[in-house]
């Protein structure tokens, strides 16, 4: 474990309980992944039979979870049976040596967690108030709670979630800044405070928006899909998003450059976004003959911030991603040679490589371990 | 404040959500938030959420007070020699700097990480940008959705068989997570300058921050160059549907019939049966939805002393949320108090920066 990374002076333990709902653990691992990325100390206690997550997709071509593998990375596994006494004493006696424990508040060791000398960081389902500990829960439920799934699609049409585990991923950096507020009042002697997220907040806080908007208005924003003045239309190779500000909207006229749409009923945000389809129609055509680079490069060229859309896979060759070395390169027996992202900061120009996810503990490690 | 960041000071030229955000969740634990403006360049949400066209409408729009509660605002002029000094001599004074400027501008007003590190070498400053501070595309603009769709999460979002979405101008999504994660690292950076004596450049590209929550795909892509994507959708075995008073809601579930059964049932009713069933649904809420209950909304809805609503905490520390203790500042309100009280500057001083347009309390912008 190098020890010059900032965290390498705090212990975590990660308590994987069995039979906790997929999309709280996700965000766990998350949180407990960024701080073992620095430098961190994480024991990921993990049952007989291992993280569920081990086994979830996508999948690599050995076998291996990619999803396993992107939440676990610079972590050590340590297997417990929690179900037992002996397991449990042997969980206190870890947290009597740790800074920080991560758990969920449905998981059976909850109550433990919450009164050992680690400071407890807690992830939940939903608010304290909703008295909902045993509420059946997925990632899809907390996007339609938090009114997310209300803000993408077509008015007329359902509801749409935004692609990814983004309730469990959002609440896994809630829960590691957190994490890292209760290790900086350690650290200044303060009593740390004991943090716990929901992702039903998170996602509300993240939607604030909505709740802002029908605060100050009386109506609450919602899905606009055509008749959103920002929308996707088709390239020669693909998609691409057309956004703009209200002040580089003649910039992107300019770009057009289609004299239909120096009509002053294109002149106002008000103008534009009650003409919008007939603006689609003038501006569409524009786009079918041209790749996502040229579009790229014409608009940056004039200060107009349309997005072309990539894919994951990508992304793997995007030009800025391989310059700054987002992406390391990481090999193991068991998932060869992979490319992942790091995190999504440099350091006085300095990333933060992971090691590979580790494979399930061995009663070893255990023994070292409680040793101490 | 109390707090784990107490005895913290941030200088905080956060503009619209990602770098005002980040000071914000700073304040929240704890630390000292001053907010630099400029009368010739406000934070662009005064000027997103204006309301009218009243004297002082820089100072009620809703987007901005949401997000700068607690804080103290300051306007000094970036451009002026003397407003740049008199920001050099606060930054000897903090802790922390955020920005999300364009790459460039605060280098070329003498502001800059080297600068700022010149004058404090304790200074941890974060770097909040939509590319980055290095690279081909470091220079280009962007603007909420366009993340959307650089990052991937556009590819994996829409309806079965149709083009990608974006999350759109009312949700902005990749703006909203930076300020998540941003946070933590700006905490672990001020514990290593508390212990070290050393500050720390912290480079984000906010691209960079939502093509992470994408991380699985990226690794699985890597290994394996005929990976797909999951058709794009609700995703597998569950779905949202409309019931029959009209509203939707979202199932994971699948089992024939379901969407009919839903079809004939009012929303909240069949809600409550699947939940009974050991099954996840939930309504599709709206803002007004959020509104009106409290105990969803939890500690992320707060209201300041005019009884404005502003944003909460993403998470409770010790079972809390937050208070308010002062409103979002209008526009260079505590500019004299805070140049006094930190620098001790005295009358004339502060009467000549005034005079030169150093200081101010009202845009130097035209119309908007």
């Amino acid at each position: 474990m190098p020890t010059d990374l900032p965290l390498a002076r705090f212990t975590i333990v990660e308590v994987t309980d069995s039979g906790v709902p997929l999309c709280l653990r996700l965000a766990t691992s998350l949180a407990a992944k960024i701080a073992a990325d620095l430098g961190a100390d994480v024991l990921k206690i993990e049952p007989p039979g291992g993280d569920a997550v081990r086994t979830l997709p996508p999948l690599l071509p050995a076998g291996a979870s990619a999803l396993f593998q992107f939440l676990n990375t610079s972590k050590r596994s340590l297997v417990l049976d929690l179900g037992t006494e002996r397991g449990r004493a042997h969980l206190v006696k870890l947290l009597d040596r740790a800074d920080a424990c991560l758990f969920e508040e449905p998981a059976a060791i909850a109550a433990l967690a919450r009164a050992g000398k680690a400071t407890p960081i807690e992830i939940a389902a939903f608010p304290v108030e909703m008295n909902a500990a045993a509420r059946p829960v997925s990632e899809l439920a907390i996007q339609a709670l938090g009114g997310l799934m209300h803000m993408i699609g077509e008015p007329e049409r359902k509801p749409l979630k935004l692609g990814g585990h983004q309730a469990s991923y959002a609440a896994g950096l809630t829960a590691f800044t957190g994490l890292t507020a209760a290790l900086a009042g350690r650290d200044a002697g303060q009593a740390a405070p004991k943090v716990r997220v929901s992702l039903t907040e998170v996602m509300q806080w993240v939607n604030w928006k909505a709740a802002s908007g029908a605060a100050a208005t009386g109506v609450s924003p919602g899905r606009e899909g055509r008749r959103s003045e920002f929308q996707i239309v088709p390239c020669r190779d693909g998609h691409v998003a057309v956004v703009y500000t209200v002040t580089q909207w003649p910039a992107t006229r300019a770009l057009i450059g289609d004299p239909r749409l120096e009509n002053p009923k294109f002149a106002t945000r008000a103008g534009r976004r009650t003409h919008i389809a007939e603006l689609y129609d003038i501006i569409t055509p524009w786009f079918a003959d041209k790749t996502r680079a040229e579009i790229q490069k014409t608009a940056q060229a004039k200060g107009v911030p349309f997005g072309p859309i990539f894919t994951p896979a990508e992304l793997l060759k995007a030009e800025q991603y391989v310059a700054r070395g987002f992406l390391a390169e990481m090999t193991a027996p068991d998932i060869g040679k992979v490319l992942i992202p790091q995190l999504p900061v440099q350091w006085n120009g300095r990333s933060f490589a992971p090691r590979p996810a580790p494979s399930l503990g061995s009663k070893e490690l255990g023994r070292k371990e409680l040793a101490a | 404040m109390k707090g784990p960041l107490s005895g913290v000071r941030v200088l905080d030229f956060g503009l619209l959500t990602a770098g005002a955000n980040t000071s914000a969740m700073l304040g929240d634990l704890g630390a000292e938030v001053l907010k630099i403006e400029s009368g010739a360049y406000l934070d662009p949400f005064r000027v997103v959420g204006k309301m009218d066209d009243d004297d002082g409408w820089w100072n009620r729009s809703p987007q901005f007070r949401f997000t700068n509660r607690n804080k103290r605002g300051l306007a000094l002029n970036l451009k002026s020699p003397d407003g740049q000094r008199v920001i050099r001599e606060l930054a000897a004074h903090c802790d922390v700097v955020v920005e999300n400027f364009r790459r460039g501008v605060l280098d070329r007003a003498g502001l800059g990480y080297e600068a700022m590190k010149a004058v404090n070498p304790r200074i941890v400053f974060a770097a909040i940008s939509s590319q980055g501070d290095t690279g081909p595309e470091r220079m280009n603009v962007s603007f909420g959705s366009t993340l959307d769709a650089t990052s991937g999460i556009a590819s994996l979002t829409g309806y079965r068989g149709e083009q990608p979405r974006i999350s759109g101008m009312d949700v902005n999504y990749p703006d909203q997570i930076v300020s998540l994660f941003a946070t933590g690292i700006v905490i672990t950076a001020v514990m290593e300058a508390r212990r070290s004596g050393k500050g720390a450049f912290l480079d984000f590209s906010q691209r960079e921050v939502a093509s992470f929550t994408l991380g699985e795909e990226i690794l699985a892509a890597s290994a394996n160059p005929s990976h797909t994507l999951a058709p794009r959708d609700n995703g597998a075995q569950q779905d949202a549907y409309r019931c029959k008073d009209g509203r939707w809601m979202a199932v994971t579930h699948d089992e024939p019939g379901l969407a009919a059964w839903c079809a004939n049932q009012n929303r909240d009713d069949a809600v409550a049966a699947l939940l009974a069933r050991g099954i996840a649904a939930a309504p599709c809420n709206d803002g007004s939805d959020l509104l009106s209950n409290q105990d969803l909304a939890g500690v992320t809805l707060v209201r300041d002393e005019h009884g404005g609503l502003v944003k909460g905490l993403p998470y409770r520390l010790d079972g809390k949320g937050i208070t308010i203790e002062r409103a979002a500042p209008d526009l260079g309100q505590h500019t004299d108090e805070v140049l006094r009280e930190l620098l001790g500057y005295g009358d004339a001083e502060l009467a000549r920066l005034k005079i030169s347009g150093v200081t101010s309390t009202t845009p130097t912008v035209g119309d908007v």
